[in-house]
């Protein structure tokens, strides 16, 4: 899962990133409304966390024109501004969630999970598939009860899969997904991580489709 | 002008100026007009009582005994007939004894009848002729003149004074002028009357735009607009776009102070987040004693800068004249934040139908803080459903909000609404929003009750000036 964070307070930024990079996802900054606009614009986010008071294009401005354009990127606005009717105009603007400045870092990542979870088309924070059950709330995979020890990249790779289940996800959309923009990427990378959680998981789980990517979907 | 009955009322003051001049020209004309007829009449008069004595010298002759005889008799018929209040007399003047011994009546007119004319004593000198008031027959004041004629050649040769003496009733003068004052006055009376009316329907139209001026103001403060409204005479616009400037700047500056206590809580929030989060990172890993009390520490400085910017805007706000809010925007509004900023619970939010046309006297911004703050407390602590309902009578918008949540007992409801500012606060998301409410709603002469529920949680009431 592959995150844009937007956000023109360096020390905040630093944080938020960490603390999303901890809790698995691949992460993606931003310290002006240009350059966040042209990233959500060019790069296949799986949510964004969006300040509003920023310098050059303010973030309602931002988020307006990624609708305009069609873009239903999850977007979470995380500001200071806490007045009802800035909420309602976050939220007429297109947010899909908005939580105010002092904020817990538990409940943003709770919030981003949720979003996350709902723009999938799942209702339970636990995604289940056949015996393989993901915990989104604590980023753990169980198989049978039985809990799966995964690297970062191996998590977000299952956690992309999962939520994207019964689909077929392409190798360049799950590079996109599970790296940040300044990782230097190799889709082959992506071959490894697949070899690596197969053997991890019950066979049958993840197949391949050839020409277009893998599928994970239950083998019943 | 000092009086303070006058500087009280332009409509006094007006009036009283108007009417001042009308009685005052009015009684002017009628003294100048009345004057005029007395001295033409008074002119008339004696120039009718001077040509009766220039014919009676005329036909003045004396007969073989020497006593005066009238050659013709006068024209005047009113000479003839007895006391018709024109008369003539010549008497006979000193020369027969020598010294001023007069023989008044020697000849009289036939109007004298029995009477005989007492003139005052003194001759008059050759040429001269005199006025006198003396009294006639039946009492009567009669107005005269006389002369006195000397005849040299009569028969025995002994010359002669006569004094010849006009007069008339002095009625024949007054009546006229007594019927004329009468007209003359009446006619004045209608005049006035007639410019007084003229003068209260004057100040009646001309003050007009003053009482329009008050009903736009009425509807300013009433909410039902944001400037005067209406056209006003050229006097009056100057003033009336003064005053619309000052209600702009007003509101201008209202928007000022709201952005700078929004740019005030963006500026301190963002650090306040960052050393929060630092600080519980600490805390997590070392369990550190100074992690914990800055922890703590910027949780009590968020609350204060929520009360006191929630506090700043209220204050700047609910002065604001003119302002009217439509309900149902806003609370559709929310209802569409809500039931994001909700969706992981899974909420039935209700908003009960009411009339569009029902409306807050007061801003918008303040309306959404204070729905915004009860239904997202009613979403916080319901299990499924929060309904939203409002009415409005004449003067009075109430909307109602109820969830199905816990409640919240009878004993702890004044204390969550008068909670204000209180550093021992430490429940997540319970704070202020109450508290402000209740401020926000007092402000605006309002009222926020919290009752039990139909649904079986917390029933909030908030009452708030309606506009029409």
């Amino acid at each position: 899962m592959r995150i844009l964070i937007v956000e023109d307070e360096p020390t905040l930024r630093t944080q938020l990133a960490e603390a999303l990079g901890a809790a698995g996802y691949a992460v993606d900054v931003a310290d002006n409304g240009v350059d966040a606009h042209y990233m959500g614009d060019t790069e296949p986010y799986d949510a964004v966390v969006l300040d509003l008071g920023l310098p050059q294009m303010d973030g309602i401005t931002v988020l307006r024109k990624w609708r305009a354009a069609g873009r239903g990127i999850p977007v979470l606005i995380l500001t200071a501004r806490d007045g009802w009717h800035e909420k309602v105009a976050g939220i007429d603007a297109g947010a899909d969630d908005y939580l105010t400045k002092p904020f817990h870092m538990e409940e943003l990542l709770a919030r981003l999970r949720a979003l996350i979870r709902r723009a999938g088309g799942h209702a339970s924070p636990e995604l289940v598939c056949g015996p393989l059950t993901l915990d989104t709330r604590n980023s753990r995979a169980t198989v049978a009860g039985q809990m799966l020890t995964l690297t970062s990249h191996e998590y977000r790779v299952l956690a992309y899969l999962m939520h994207h289940r019964d689909e077929v996800v392409s190798r360049g959309s799950l590079v996109e997904h599970i790296y940040a923009q300044d990782f230097d990427r190799d889709s082959n990378t992506v071959e490894v991580f697949i070899a690596r959680l197969r053997k991890k998981l019950p066979p049958g789980l993840i197949e391949t489709v050839r020409g277009l990517g893998y599928r994970l979907s239950s083998p019943s | 002008m000092n009086v303070p009955g006058l500087r009280g009322s332009l409509r006094v003051r007006l009036l009283a100026g108007t009417l001042f001049w009308i009685a005052a020209s009015i009684l002017v004309a009628g003294w100048g007009l009345a004057s005029l007829f007395r001295q033409h009449v008074t002119t008339q008069f004696y120039t009718e009582l001077t040509s009766h004595l220039d014919q009676l010298t005329a036909q003045l002759t004396l007969d073989e005994q020497g006593n005066p005889r009238l050659a013709l008799p006068l024209s005047d018929p009113r000479l003839s007939r007895p006391y018709s209040g024109c008369y003539w007399q010549i008497d006979l003047v000193g020369d027969i004894r020598g010294g001023d011994s007069v023989v008044a009546g020697q000849l009289r007119s036939r109007s004298l009848w029995d009477h005989v004319l007492v003139s005052p004593p003194g001759i008059p000198a050759d040429g001269e002729i005199h006025r006198h008031r003396i009294s006639g027959p039946e009492g009567k004041m009669l107005g005269m003149v006389e002369r006195s004629v000397r005849i040299d050649e009569a028969a025995d040769g002994k010359p002669r004074t006569f004094r010849l003496i006009a007069a008339a009733d002095e009625r024949l003068m007054s009546d006229p002028i007594a019927r004329f004052s009468g007209i003359l006055w009446l006619a004045l009376g209608v005049l006035a009357a007639g410019l007084i009316l003229a003068a209260l329907v004057q100040v009646f139209v001309g003050l007009a735009p003053l009482r329009t001026l008050r009903t736009a103001l009425g509807k300013v403060r009433s909410g039902e607009t944001q400037r005067l409204e209406g056209t006003f005479p050229d006097e009056l616009t100057p003033l009336i776009d003064e005053f619309n400037s000052v209600l702009a700047q007003n509101a201008e500056v209202v928007e000022r102070a709201r952005t700078h206590a929004g740019n005030l809580a963006h500026a301190l929030k963002t650090p306040l987040s960052v050393l929060a989060n630092a600080a519980g990172r600490a805390g997590n890993a070392e369990r550190s004693e100074l992690a914990r009390l800055v922890v703590d520490q910027v949780a009590i400085a968020q609350r204060q800068v929520d009360y006191h910017l929630a506090r700043a805007q209220v204050a700047a706000n609910s002065r604001v004249p003119g302002a009217k809010t439509a309900l149902h925007p806003v609370v559709e509004g929310l209802a569409r934040a809500m039931r994001r900023i909700h969706a992981e619970r899974q909420l039935e939010l209700i908003v009960r139908p009411f009339p569009e046309s029902l409306s807050f006297r007061g801003e918008t911004q303040d309306l959404q803080e204070m729905l915004g703050n009860l239904i997202d407390n009613a979403c916080k602590w319901a299990n499924r459903q929060v309904e939203v309902s409002a009415q409005s009578s004449k003067i009075t918008l109430t909307i109602t909000i109820d969830d199905d949540g816990p409640g919240l007992a009878v004993e702890k409801r004044e204390a969550v609404i008068r909670r204000g500012v209180r550093a021992d606060e430490k429940v997540k998301g319970s704070g202020l929003g109450l508290a402000i409410v209740d401020d926000l709603a007092r402000l605006y002469g309002g009222l926020l009750d919290l009752m039990d529920s139909p649904l079986g949680g917390l029933r909030v009431v908030l009452t708030l000036p309606a506009c029409q």
